[in-house]
């Protein structure tokens, strides 16, 4: 433990991972350590399934990594003096497959987050592929400071940055294999799926007061193009570095630590937030979803879930009824 | 015709940043080509629009010299399609070749006056994939695709003949967008200018045959499919009901020429239904 460091030096490997291609990978994640590690990088982020590539389908099972793996302990020994995300299909004991990003550190595997949310529409299959994570927490670092992992569909739900904070992160890294997509030319940067991220990720960064490491790949699966643009969004919400979009790079960012305090200190919403309200809350709200409690504030009609009842009655399935004069 | 006037029309909603549109297509081409083992291209170059924009793009990808250009005309072929192709490949500097596929279609239907007009077109443009392919062989290139998406869309195409190809760079833009994209690259002006036609017969174009034109179309499809508008809301826009009728059922109908053809699922694990891998994955390099 280094105790709380003034600057930390974030490294972004933007890089463009070999679809199917473990071993290939593995090699690149060698070389952009050492790369990193002669840059001054402390904390070094590559994206999600930087290891395996993403549209992996069938052969999810094939290239996945149990967490004793001796490639695994490798790639972690090669941390010596430095932070690094990586992520990877990990199989559990009892082999499910998941999306994970691990946290290591100065050789050690410090912790492992499991993608909690696995886009299954559109151009997303993942449910059919993995298993989701049931475990959010935010962890000490090396660094001084608590970080918060996110594996990209994570991050377009709202609890999980906010979960993250209140649980110690000041630092929200998020590792993603984003798709562009929408190329309207009234985008910001030309690409639709650029300013959502960039919109999001600003927005959680002033909201939880916290630093934004955003870590896209680029490159080519099959008809997909990962679009890059890795960000660090400082905890004002001013992006302090915007990687450039589609090229492949180790982009590095010095951050300074002292900002969080300043923006914590000054917009205290952190410390403002009602977390028992909102269980509290959203315990009424899951009884009411589940037909469990009458919401008190709904139309009489009004379908669980939602306040506002249709302007017709809607025959409800036997279950669902009402019990007479209930 | 003035220099103001505008080469195309161009619906505000379709327009895309074409630079973004160039470095996407860009890495797709070099990574399709990487993934497979190649390192060349060849495609058939009609005089149209889209194979040019096509052979543009892939000359900026890969270099013009690693791409090989087909013109295969037949005999009732417009002359004027061959120079502007020629044009084409003189501007690039890309290796061309010239296949006359009437002795083929020809010796196919002999004297059989009766063949249709659509039964002769869908025929030649699968003599031109089969020259295509057997190119593909003594080149050392993949076929390029260069049917747009409003064709597809809309089954302008011949299933396994101008759809036939290794990968597709173009597919996913309405002809709208094929044009903005075209301009920007260099696609000689006459070119971008032209009426789009499948150059059947002298005098047909894609336009006075679908009976509307391409701006309108685009647009429709773009609202309908991409945006997920009901049929009462893109009337509520401004297009006729008929049209979005006949669009709609145009659309529903090509499907099957979109798809890969399905398998009968007998055995435990089946192509394309619960087999399922990346086209290019490790291992399918050519060897």
């Amino acid at each position: 433990m280094l105790g709380r460091m003034q600057s930390v030096r974030v490294g972004l490997a933007q890089i463009a991972p070999r679809l199917g291609l473990l071993e290939a990978n593995l090699t690149r994640h060698h070389e952009l350590i050492d790369e990193a590690r002669a840059g001054g990088v402390d904390l070094l982020v590559f994206p999600e399934l930087g290891l395996t590539g993403y549209q992996l389908q069938d052969l999810a099972a094939e290239v996945s990594l149990r967490l004793d793996d001796p490639r695994l302990a490798e790639l972690t020994r090669a941390t010596k003096g430095l932070s690094a995300v990586v992520s990877f299909v990990e199989e559990s004991a009892d082999h499910r497959l998941f999306i994970a990003a691990a946290l290591l550190e100065d050789g050690e595997l410090r912790h492992v987050h499991r993608k909690l949310f696995l886009p299954t529409y559109g151009l997303f299959d993942e449910r059919r592929f993995f298993a989701a994570g049931d475990v959010l927490r935010a962890v000490p670092s090396r660094l001084g400071v608590g970080v918060g992992i996110g594996v990209c569909e994570d991050f377009w739900h709202l609890p999980v940055p906010q979960l993250l904070a209140l649980d110690g992160a000041q630092i929200l890294i998020n590792v993603s294999s984003s798709p562009g997509r929408d190329l309207a030319a009234t985008n910001e940067v030309g690409l639709g799926t650029a300013t959502s991220w960039r919109t999001l990720m600003r927005t959680y960064a002033q909201l939880t007061t916290s630093f934004v490491i955003f870590c896209n790949r680029v490159g080519i699966d099959e008809s997909i193009s990962f679009w890059g643009g890795s960000e660090v969004i400082a905890p004002t919400g001013a992006a302090l570095f915007s990687a450039p979009l589609y090229d492949e790079g180790l982009f590095m960012v010095d951050i300074a630590t002292a900002d969080i305090r300043r923006e914590r200190i000054g917009l205290p919403l952190l410390r403002d937030e009602r977390p028992e309200l909102q269980v509290r809350e959203l315990e009424r709200i899951i009884a009411e979803r589940a037909g469990l409690a009458r919401d008190a504030t709904s139309d009489p009609n009004a379908e669980p879930g939602l306040d506002v009842a249709p302007g017709f009655p809607v025959p409800r399935p036997i279950g669902f009824r009402k019990k007479a004069g209930g | 015709m003035s220099a103001a006037t505008p080469a195309f029309e161009l619906p505000t909603e379709l327009a895309i940043d074409t630079d973004v549109a160039r470095r996407v297509i860009g890495e797709f081409i070099r990574s399709q080509l990487r993934q497979a083992g190649f390192e060349r291209a060849v495609l058939g170059l009609s005089g149209g629009i889209d194979s040019a924009l096509v052979a543009y793009l892939v000359a900026e990808a890969i270099g013009a010299e690693r791409l090989l250009c087909v013109l295969m005309p037949y005999r009732t072929s417009s002359p004027a399609s061959r120079t502007d192709a020629e044009t084409v490949v003189a501007r690039l500097g890309a290796a061309a070749e010239i296949v006359d596929i009437t002795p083929m279609v020809d010796g196919f239907f002999g004297s059989e006056t009766e063949a249709s007009p659509l039964r002769r077109g869908n025929f030649m443009a699968r003599q031109r994939m089969a020259v295509l392919y057997d190119r593909s062989v003594t080149w050392g290139g993949l076929v390029v695709g260069t049917g747009n998406k409003t064709e597809s869309l809309i089954g302008y195409t011949t299933v396994f003949g101008d759809n036939a190809c290794a990968f597709n760079p173009v597919g996913d833009l309405y002809k709208s967008q094929v044009r903005q994209v075209s301009a920007a690259i260099g696609v000689p002006d006459e070119i971008v200018r032209k009426a789009p036609s499948a150059d059947l017969w002298p005098g047909q174009t894609d336009e006075s045959e679908a009976g509307f034109s391409y701006p309108e179309l685009d647009r429709l499809l773009f609202w309908r499919i991409d945006k997920r508008r009901s049929v009462d809301e893109v009337v509520a826009l401004g297009f006729s009901p008929e049209m979005v009728a006949r669009v709609d059922r145009m659309v529903a109908g090509a499907e099957f020429k979109r798809q890969v053809p399905p398998i009968a699922k007998l055995g435990p694990r089946t192509a394309g239904v619960d087999y399922l891998y990346p086209r290019r994955r490790p291992g399918s390099e050519r060897g």
